[in-house]
C-alpha cells in the first residue's frame, strides 16, 4: 500500500511540491469519503456528490478557523495614504505588525476608539446637510477619507524612539501620579490600524508610515485549488465533519446516530487540534528551564 | 455467454407443436423472442432494487445481487464517447455515468441547476462537473479557465458508462421445400444476450407469449407457471 510514487531522485530534484506528502487534497478526501462512507450496508446508503463536495468545504473551513496551521502572511511597505487593500482571501486578521530594525515584529493595535465612518460631502445644495450630486446620478458624493479618521492619523506619537528603553523627560515631573490607569494598549509606541471592513481596506497610523508591515491573518483554505488540502493529522476530523453533517441534515435519522456522529467529530477535531499544535517535550523541557530565571521580558 | 438462438426456438417448437397446438413461424418467433428478452433483461433492474434491500451474504456466486450484478455486466460498456459532448450512443439504454475528462460528472435536476451556479461553494469545476439530460442529450459543465470560474459548457472529452440495449433477436433461415431451415452462417443472425442461465426463462416466456399469439390457453398456462416457479425459486 505504499504512498509515494515519486522517485526520491525526483522529488529531491524538483524544485517545487516538497513537504506534499504531510497534505491530503480536498479532492481526495470527497472521492475517498464517497467511497467508504457511502453504500449499500452503510450508514450512508445514497448521497449526491455535490452535498458531499458542500459539507466537505465547509469542514475545511471550520477547520481552517481554529484547527489547521492556517495562517497566512503578507509584508509590505505602508504607503504614503496609510492604507492598504485587504488580502485577497483574506477572512480575519491574526495579528498586523510592524518590523523594526532589527527584524522584530511589534504588533499594531487596534484603534477601537476611532473609525472610518461613510462620509458625504457637504457644500452642495441637497437637503439642510447640503450633500452634492455632482454627477447628477442620484448618488450623493462621499469624502474619499472621514474627518474622523483624517484627524485620528494625523496625530503623532510624543515619542518615536522605539530604542529609548528607559524613555523619560522632565515634562513628565509635571504628571507625577497621573499616569497610572493608563490604557497598557495606548502605552506604546508601535503604531495603530483601523480595519473599514465595508470598503476592505486598513488605515494605519501616521506613525508607519513607510514602515515595513506584516498581516498575519487566516483564510478558508479554499482560495486556490493547491490551499485546499488537509493535514494528514487532520484527515479524520474531515470525514467525520462530513459524516456528522451529512446525517445530521437526514430525515428520518435516528438522533442516537447523529448525536454519536457528533461525538465522534468533536473528539477527531480535538485530536487534530493537540496533535497540529506542534507540542514537543523537547522544547517544552527548554522553556520550563527558564523558570527559575528572575526577570522576563 | 450468448444464449444460442436457434436452441430456444427448437425448444418452443417442441413443447408448443406437442400434440399439434400450434406452430410458430421464425417471423412470429423473432417477435416473441425479442419481447421475452426485453421482459427479462428490464426486470434485472427491478430485482436488484429489491435484493439491494435485503442482507446478502459474502459469496460471488450464490448472492443475488452479485448475481444480477453479473447478468447486467454483459450489457455494460465503459468510457463511450459523447459526441459533442451531448450525442448519448444511440444504444443507450440506462445510462451510469458521465465522465468529464476522466472525472466523474454528477447528474443534476434542472431544478437545481440554476441555483447551483450562483452558489460559491457548489459551482461546477473541471474537477467537479455536473451535467444536466434535456430532450434525449446531456449537457455537461465545468468552469471556463482557472482564473475565470463561470460555468462553461464542456463539449470534448466528455465520456461516459452506460447498458445498452440487447441487440435485436434473428432467427436467420433459408426456405427448402418450404420449410424454414435455420442458418447458422447467416450475417445477421442474433443470438439471445442475456446470461446463459436465462435460457429456461426464455423458453417459458415465450412459451406464454406463444400461447396467447396461437390462441392456446394450455401453453400459456404451462409457460406462465414455469415462469412463475422459476421466479418463487429466485426471490425466496
Amino acid at each position: 500500500m505504499a504512498q509515494i510514487s515519486q522517485t526520491q531522485a525526483s522529488y529531491y530534484g524538483a524544485s517545487s511540491g516538497h513537504g506534499a506528502y504531510q497534505f491530503t487534497s480536498l479532492r481526495d478526501i470527497i472521492n475517498a469519503f464517497l467511497v467508504i462512507y457511502v453504500g449499500e450496508d452503510k450508514l450512508i446508503s445514497k448521497i449526491s456528490k455535490t452535498d458531499v463536495r458542500f459539507h466537505a468545504q465547509r469542514a475545511l473551513q471550520e477547520l481552517s478557523f481554529d484547527t489547521l496551521k492556517s495562517v497566512k502572511s503578507l509584508e509590505l511597505e505602508v504607503p504614503a495614504t496609510l492604507q492598504m487593500s485587504l488580502p485577497q482571501d483574506y477572512v480575519n486578521y491574526v495579528k498586523i505588525t510592524r518590523t523594526d530594525s532589527s527584524g522584530i515584529e511589534r504588533v499594531l493595535y487596534p484603534a477601537i476608539n476611532t473609525s472610518n465612518p461613510t462620509a458625504p460631502l457637504q457644500t452642495g445644495a441637497i437637503g439642510d446637510e447640503g450633500f452634492i450630486d455632482a454627477g447628477s446620478d442620484g448618488t450623493i458624493d462621499l469624502q474619499s477619507e472621514s474627518d474622523t479618521w483624517t484627524s485620528f492619523k494625523g496625530q503623532t506619537s510624543s515619542n518615536v524612539d522605539e530604542d529609548a528603553y528607559n524613555f523619560d523627560t522632565d515634562l513628565f515631573d509635571l504628571f507625577l501620579g497621573q499616569r497610572y490607569g493608563i490604557n497598557p494598549a495606548n502605552a506604546q509606541i508601535n503604531g495603530t490600524f483601523y480595519i473599514d471592513e465595508l470598503n476592505g481596506k486598513i488605515h494605519f497610523g501616521s506613525s508607519i508610515a513607510g514602515k515595513t508591515v506584516t498581516v498575519k491573518y487566516i483564510s478558508d483554505s479554499l482560495g486556490t485549488d493547491a490551499e485546499s488540502r488537509v493535514h494528514k493529522f487532520a484527515e479524520e476530523a474531515m470525514y467525520k465533519h462530513i459524516a456528522y453533517a451529512v446525517l445530521a441534515n437526514r430525515a428520518n435519522m435516528p438522533e442516537y446516530v447523529v448525536q454519536r456522529l457528533r461525538k465522534e467529530k468533536k473528539a477527531a477535531t480535538r485530536q487534530a487540534k493537540l496533535r497540529l499544535s506542534n507540542i514537543k517535550l523537547e522544547e517544552i523541557s527548554q522553556i520550563l528551564r527558564g523558570k527559575s530565571k528572575q526577570i522576563k521580558h | 455467454m450468448a444464449v444460442d438462438v436457434n436452441k430456444v426456438y427448437q425448444r418452443v417448437l417442441a413443447i408448443a407443436n406437442k400434440e399439434q397446438r400450434g406452430y410458430i413461424t421464425p417471423q412470429e418467433f423473432n417477435i416473441l423472442a425479442n419481447q421475452s428478452q426485453l421482459d427479462i433483461f428490464d426486470q434485472y433492474f427491478y430485482d436488484l432494487g429489491q435484493f439491494l434491500r435485503v442482507h446478502g451474504n459474502n459469496t460471488t456466486f450464490a448472492d443475488a445481487v452479485e448475481i444480477l450484478k453479473e447478468k447486467i455486466s454483459t450489457f455494460e460498456k465503459y468510457n463511450a464517447t459523447i459526441g459533442s459532448g451531448v450525442t448519448l450512443p444511440t444504444d443507450l439504454y440506462r445510462l451510469n455515468c458521465v465522465r468529464l475528462n476522466g472525472v466523474e460528472a454528477e447528474l443534476i435536476s434542472l431544478k437545481d441547476f440554476y441555483r447551483i451556479q450562483n452558489s460559491y461553494l457548489l459551482s461546477p469545476r473541471d474537477e467537479y462537473p455536473i451535467y444536466i439530460r434535456t430532450e434525449g442529450t446531456i449537457k455537461v459543465y465545468g468552469h471556463t479557465s482557472s482564473t475565470n470560474h463561470a460555468l462553461s459548457q464542456k463539449t470534448s472529452n466528455v465520456a461516459c458508462d452506460y447498458i445498452k440495449k440487447p441487440s435485436l433477436v434473428n432467427w436467420t433461415y433459408n426456405v427448402v421445400l418450404n420449410n424454414a431451415i435455420y442458418n447458422a452462417s447467416a450475417s445477421d443472425v442474433q443470438h439471445f444476450e442475456v446470461h446463459e442461465s436465462e435460457e429456461s426463462n426464455l423458453v417459458y416466456t415465450i412459451l406464454k407469449l406463444a400461447g396467447m399469439a396461437i390462441k392456446d390457453p394450455s401453453v400459456y398456462q404451462y409457460g406462465a407457471g414455469e415462469e412463475i416457479k422459476d421466479i418463487q425459486q429466485e426471490k425466496q
